[in-house]
């Protein structure tokens, strides 16, 4: 007998539909936002800093699109 | 009848051993990540510094490139295991007289211990007695040295990884293929598709979760191999098969600067996390389609 | 006719054919350090063979009868034994309590554990050293070159697995049973060890055997968490390299013996090695 179940989040996933491509609930939401701001923080240190821009502007950026992408995402 | 406290009773002693090794030492890294502090160095405490850490490791070239190389060498191994495993899976849908020995002696790589994987692999090209050169540079005149030449280090820390992993895939893609349906294949070829097209549009989609889970194991476990390369080259020659993991084990370590390795390590630990996240994403919406 | 039977018997070779080489592929390594472990060092750089003609037994007499090397290898026993005995036993329960109650969040809690898993050892090693040297300790003592630290660690990588492997097996077993033993009077904690038990054995030993194999061939960890007291055969392996790099053949005849457990067991679970590689998500 064989059997597959590819693994898998057990969790059903009680989400809902915005601007990202997948169903997503509110803890994706929020750790969609912490990826992409620590992404976005290591590139502005690499690219962006060493110009005289300081790494805040990139976190306040970060946390304007978290919320947005929280909200509405 | 059944009160929940003695489930979580019994839940309980996995969880404190899983959160005092698993996920203390993640907060901890996180806490050390922003600090500096080299027992060394004069004031060899804990001192507070901020992202410094990690805009020191941007720049960071050997970092930068040994993240680079591990991720190169992901996608190769994983991409010809792949290929090889659904060959390898498709000859053993037949049963044929020896299939359960041929079986057996296949699975042995994937229990032997890693370190003694890089050990096998190392007396095999040692110039002077393995046998791989000795046959190269004899039948072809090449001169195999994996501790001279870059790409024949990486072509021999590539190969033993093949050798170590396809089993582990073959099989599981091999325990899929066998779970799929005969109908819809047999319903395609009457009405007249031919076996590409069975492979392509029936096989592969039927596979798909499988495929994905097989994907996902051998990426997690690529992006941290370092024991066999240890033993193999112990990261050389320079810096050639020096994998992220063995970065931090042989170049870091040493040094005692734990704010910076500690920073380079959560960087590390960010990769795998994006990148399994991703798969997650990838094998969810695979079974919601399915469902 | 005839071409189609021809094509079927070439079939057939060329399957044959195969098969017999990537076999050869297979052993070949691992033969081959045999074949290493068995020479002393003056017939190791005559021109290579693959035959065995002398046996130069002095390559394991002489790590053996060495009591460095019989303390890594009782290290190696200790804790690979240790680690899987714990493992099993905490399995055994996170899933019997996983499987019965409807506990709240239980799903997030076991689909947490597998993430313990994904981690990368090198991502762990300093957190986990400093721990181990600075942290967790009481007085003097601290979980830094004991086996009872190395038992305990494996547990990272070992528990989740097991967790998984297991959840499916006591799933397996129908509520029914143990109600009907309740009914009969037995307490929770009977149930478990009388009637679970049993049923579960076959996938006990599996856990229990996997578990063992991947505790003891454990490197990482072991090289960095230990320093004299609790180092292990694999680490052992490792400095055969760096410190007497160019005896060989007694560096093979460790591999050799390092590897024994594994080929020892590989009969009893290669049916289930892939499964437990996948967490059980595949099942044969």
């Amino acid at each position: 007998m064989t059997e597959t179940k590819p693994i898998q989040a057990p969790v059903e996933h009680k989400g809902r539909r915005g601007f990202l491509p997948i169903e997503t609930n509110t803890f994706d939401r929020v750790f969609i936002s912490v990826v992409i701001w620590i992404g976005a923080s290591l590139l502005w240190m690499r690219f962006i800093e060493p110009l005289g821009l300081s790494v805040w502007i990139c976190t306040i950026l970060c946390i304007i699109l978290g919320v947005w992408i929280v909200k509405k995402g | 009848m059944r009160s929940n406290r003695l489930g979580w009773l019994l839940l309980s002693p996995s969880l404190i051993v899983l959160f005092i090794v698993g996920f203390l030492p993640f907060l901890y890294v996180i806490w050390v990540g922003f600090h500096d502090w080299n027992i060394f160095a004069a004031t060899r405490g804990m001192t507070w510094a901020g992202a410094n850490n990690y805009r020191r490791l941007v720049f960071d070239q050997d970092f930068l490139a040994a993240l680079w190389r591990t991720l190169v060498f992901t996608f190769t191994v994983v991409t010809s295991e792949l290929v090889l495993g659904f060959v390898l899976a498709q000859t053993l849908t037949r049963q044929f007289p020896g299939r359960a020995f041929f079986r057996t002696i296949y699975v042995l790589p994937l229990v032997v211990a890693p370190i003694a994987v890089g050990a096998t692999w190392r007396l095999m090209v040692i110039p002077g007695f393995g046998p791989i050169p000795y046959f190269l540079e004899r039948w072809f005149g090449i001169q195999y040295r994996i501790g001279t030449y870059a790409e024949h280090a990486w072509a021999t820390a590539v190969l033993m990884d093949i050798w170590h992993w396809t089993p582990f895939v073959t099989l599981t893609l091999l325990a899929g293929l066998s779970a799929i349906p005969r109908e819809p294949l047999e319903q395609a070829m009457v009405d007249g598709a031919n076996r590409w097209q069975v492979f392509r549009y029936i096989t592969i989609p039927m596979m798909m979760p499988v495929i994905l889970t097989v994907v996902f194991i051998r990426i997690m476990d690529a992006l941290r191999v370092v024991d066999e390369v240890y033993m193999l080259t112990n990261g050389g020659p320079g810096t050639a098969t020096t994998l992220i993991g063995l970065h931090i084990f042989r170049v870091v370590f040493p040094k005692t600067d734990y704010g910076y390795g500690s920073a380079m390590s959560l960087l590390v630990l960010y990769v795998t996390i994006v990148m399994c996240w991703l798969l997650f994403v990838a094998l969810a919406n695979v079974g919601k389609q399915k469902a | 006719m005839k071409t189609a039977r021809w094509r079927k018997i070439l079939g057939w070779i060329g399957l044959y054919a195969l098969w017999i080489a990537l076999t050869l592929f297979t052993v070949l390594p691992i033969y081959w350090m045999f074949v290493v472990s068995s020479r002393s060092r003056v017939q190791l750089f005559d021109a290579p063979t693959l035959l065995i003609r002398s046996f130069y037994i002095q390559n394991y007499t002489g790590p053996l009868s060495d009591p460095v090397f019989q303390r890594y290898l009782l290290n190696s026993l200790y804790i690979a034994v240790g680690n899987a005995l714990l493992v099993t036993v905490l399995a055994l329960f996170a899933t019997y309590a996983l499987s019965r109650w409807r506990l709240p969040g239980a799903d997030n809690i076991f689909f947490w554990t597998i993430t313990n898993r994904m981690a990368p050892p090198a991502a762990f090693l300093l957190p986990l050293f400093l721990l181990y040297t600075q942290v967790f300790r009481i007085g003097n003592w601290t979980l830094f070159d004991t086996q009872i630290g190395l038992i305990l660690l494996y547990c990272v990588f070992n528990l989740p697995f097991a967790i998984w492997l297991m959840k499916g097996i006591m799933d397996g077993i129908p509520v029914e049973i143990d109600e009907a033993a309740m009914v009969d009077g037995a307490s929770q904690w009977t149930v478990l060890w009388r009637v679970i038990v049993p049923l579960a054995a076959p996938g006990l030993a599996i856990t229990f055997i996997l578990s063992l194999i991947f505790a003891w061939n454990e490197y990482l960890f072991a090289a960095t968490l230990t320093s004299v007291n609790a180092r292990t055969i694999t680490t052992g392996l490792a400095e055969f390299v760096t410190v007497t790099g160019t005896n060989w053949g007694q560096m093979a005849a460790v591999a050799t013996i390092s590897i024994l457990p594994a080929l020892i067991f590989l009969v009893f679970v290669q049916r289930y090695i892939v499964t437990g590689l996948t967490f059980g998500a595949v099942k044969e």
